[in-house]
């Protein structure tokens, strides 16, 4: 269970009370600095294309900054530090690709996808894999995956919205869930990935501000690394091994997924489309590897410190382990700096959903109709209509039952990357690849990571220690890809459009 | 000649990876050897996948060929050292304030390609990935897909 709550990066525990004025006056300057921002970009949200896509007009440091704000969720600061203090340095895996997966991305994505962006209009992902494969049907498959990953994916966002929301104003579970969405959706619908692209900044900022300040506490408190690890080593010497309490097959696992699988993320490789000047993106994996890295020092270092607290007696082992952060913050650091981190979950949480409102909106109104055959008059309007629709079925998801949000979280990350790995990562760099494969590809991840999730969550089959489904599913769909790839590679020319193949010679 | 090696990296990785699993699933546990295969699968994928972002048309990868390969040996030596090295004690040495095993997948695999391939992505930016001539070709292009567009339009 612990695996499975990993892959899904689920925050579904609650919050110790944090109704204490200064963090509470934080939370509300930190939603007015947010309103400010989407009520700016409102106004300069004229059409499709700046909705969508910001109008091609983002410079490179909001660019890498939004992008490595969409990538954390909340995750990255209640349920990683929990983590980490649960199973030890195993956990580190499901970041420790990060030191690859920027300039991999930038190699294998960022230059074809900005290049396709000017060569033809692109507004999603699925654009790129229409593209591609002169394939509509394509298209739309990797837009059905999208939206079945997008609806739970959103939902267990929101529900940990929810609970930072009633934990900070004691709201109740319920109307934090939908105060948050509101909010969220106010930006989104309004400004579009304008506004979201603008308030990630924002966001992405404080979430590594409060990141190094805390880390600098770890230090302190917990007696520096050296002093944390002595500690650990002589009451749990496994924990701060390699591997953690994971199996070393496990770990490597979390590496491949959230190596490989970081190709697959369309809330992070959609921003590619909107960079400015394609020029710029020589610099792109260095922000954004700088800024992932500052940020995630606090996932590293609260689990490490509070596990060494708790050895030394200074603490009481928690009841939970999502309540490491919130824990180690109201008892060991000062209260503004807790009001800072409180503000950067909803941070990490919310600039996460506003991009998954985007993408998915932007599937509903533009890639199922290309795939059949029609294209919608007003895509803004609908796109619009498209956000709230998705937004109140995932805020009704995410009210249902834990259950069932928990479900459909686990989904996320295996699905988008089984689905489009493939068909986009591989072959937007490989001609051989062909329409065939694609799309066997995107069917072979939507149907193994849908079955094997069901039946595991289920426990009609119990998958072998360290076999993780985003894992298996993710080799399926790759060999699935080049198997049927080669078997039709007569057709491999016949589906590559002039223009695209000039984006991928270069 | 280096896109057809990188491609069959990641077939090959990718290969070992499903191994792995197939092992896995017909003995039920996971034994020392399928987390080796499944270690160097897991290592050779990503490079692989690096390699193929990174070379163009029929070229190869000239100035990268050294970062890649460091990258390369980093993940192989790195992850079997921490396989084959005694397990932690109470008594282990630290190094920089970590257990040795430790320090390696923190401070090895996880810190220095941080600095690594972003430099070296930087570096080479201009003459392998993106230049001002690449630009001009795709401008010419986009003008040539947009004189046909507007023709078709305006056709009677």
């Amino acid at each position: 269970m612990t695996v499975s709550r990993a892959m899904a990066l689920l925050q579904t525990a609650e919050l110790p009370p944090l109704t204490q004025p200064v963090i509470v006056a934080v939370a509300v300057a930190y939603f007015a600095i947010v309103a400010t921002i989407g009520m700016w970009a409102t106004r300069r949200t004229r059409t499709a294309s700046d909705f969508f896509v910001a109008g091609q007009g983002i410079g490179l440091w909001p660019l890498a900054i939004a992008a490595m704000s969409a990538t954390l969720s909340g995750f990255a600061f209640i349920g990683g530090p929990g983590l980490v203090y649960q199973i030890g340095i195993g956990a580190v895996f499901i970041i420790l690709p990060v030191s690859l997966t920027n300039a991999m991305g930038a190699w294998v994505l960022g230059k074809r996808m900005r290049l396709l962006a000017e060569v033809r209009t692109m507004i999603t992902v699925p654009d790129a894999i229409g593209a591609r494969y002169d394939s509509p049907f394509a298209q739309g498959l990797a837009a059905i995956a999208i939206l079945i990953a997008v609806i739970g994916y959103m939902a267990t966002n929101m529900l940990a919205l929810g609970l930072v929301i009633d934990a900070i104003f004691d709201t109740g579970l319920g109307a934090g869930i939908w105060i948050g969405m509101l909010i969220t959706l106010a930006y989104s619908v309004s400004g579009g990935i304008l506004a979201g692209v603008y308030t990630d900044v924002f966001q992405g900022s404080l979430m590594a501000l409060a990141s190094v300040l805390v880390f600098v506490y770890v230090l302190e408190i917990g007696g520096g690394m050296g002093g944390m690890s002595r500690t650990i080593l002589a009451s749990d010497a496994l924990f701060l091994g390699p591997w953690g309490k994971l199996s070393p097959l496990a770990a490597l696992s979390f590496f491949f997924v959230f190596g490989l699988g970081s190709l697959g993320q369309p809330h992070v490789i959609h921003k590619f489309y909107m960079l400015k000047d394609p020029r710029r993106l020589k610099w792109y994996p260095l922000i954004m590897t700088s800024a992932l890295f500052v940020t995630l020092l606090l996932y590293v270092g609260v689990g490490l410190v509070v596990k060494a607290l708790v050895a030394r007696g200074e603490l009481a082992p928690l009841a939970s382990p999502d309540d490491a952060t919130p824990t180690f913050l109201l008892r060991f650091t000062p209260v503004f700096l807790s009001a800072l981190v409180f503000s950067g979950v909803a941070a990490a949480i919310m600039s996460t959903v506003n991009s998954f409102m985007s993408i998915s909106a932007a599937a509903l109104t533009h890639d199922l109709p290309v795939a059949l055959g029609r294209r919608v008059t007003n895509e803004l309007l609908w796109g619009r209509i498209s956000t709230i629709v998705i937004s109140v079925a995932a805020a009704l998801v995410a009210q249902a039952s834990g259950t069932l949000v928990a479900f459909l979280g686990i989904f996320g990350w295996g699905l988008f990357a089984s689905t489009l790995v493939p068909a986009l990562a591989v072959g937007l760099n490989w001609e051989g690849a062909t329409r065939a494969g694609a799309i066997a590809s995107i069917a072979t991840g939507i149907v193994v990571t849908l079955l094997s999730e069901t039946l595991a969550y289920f426990k009609v089959y119990s998958f072998p220690t360290g076999v993780t489904v985003s894992g298996l599913s993710l080799v399926a769909s790759l060999l699935v890809f080049f198997i049927v790839s080669w078997l039709t590679r007569s057709t491999a020319s016949a589906t590559l459009p002039p223009d695209v193949r000039v984006v991928m010679e270069i | 000649m280096t896109r057809s090696a990188a491609l069959l990296g990641l077939v090959g990785g990718v290969t070992l990876i499903a191994v792995a699993y197939v092992g896995v699933f017909a003995t039920g546990t996971a034994s020392p050897w399928m987390t080796w295969v499944y270690m160097i699968g897991t290592s050779t994928t990503m490079l692989a996948m690096m390699v193929l972002g990174a070379v163009r048309g029929t070229g190869g990868i000239r100035r990268l060929l050294m970062p890649f390969a460091a990258i390369y040996m980093l993940l192989i030596v790195g992850f079997s050292a921490v396989l084959l090295m005694p397990p932690e004690s109470a008594e282990s040495n630290l190094w920089l304030g970590l257990p040795p095993r430790t320090a390696i997948v923190l401070y090895g695999i996880g810190i220095l390609p941080l600095l690594l391939l972003p430099l070296a992505y930087a570096f080479t930016f201009d003459s392998m990935a993106l230049s001002e001539a690449d630009l001009a070709r795709v401008g010419e292009l986009r003008r040539l897909r947009e004189a046909t567009r507007v023709a078709v339009e305006d056709a009677p």
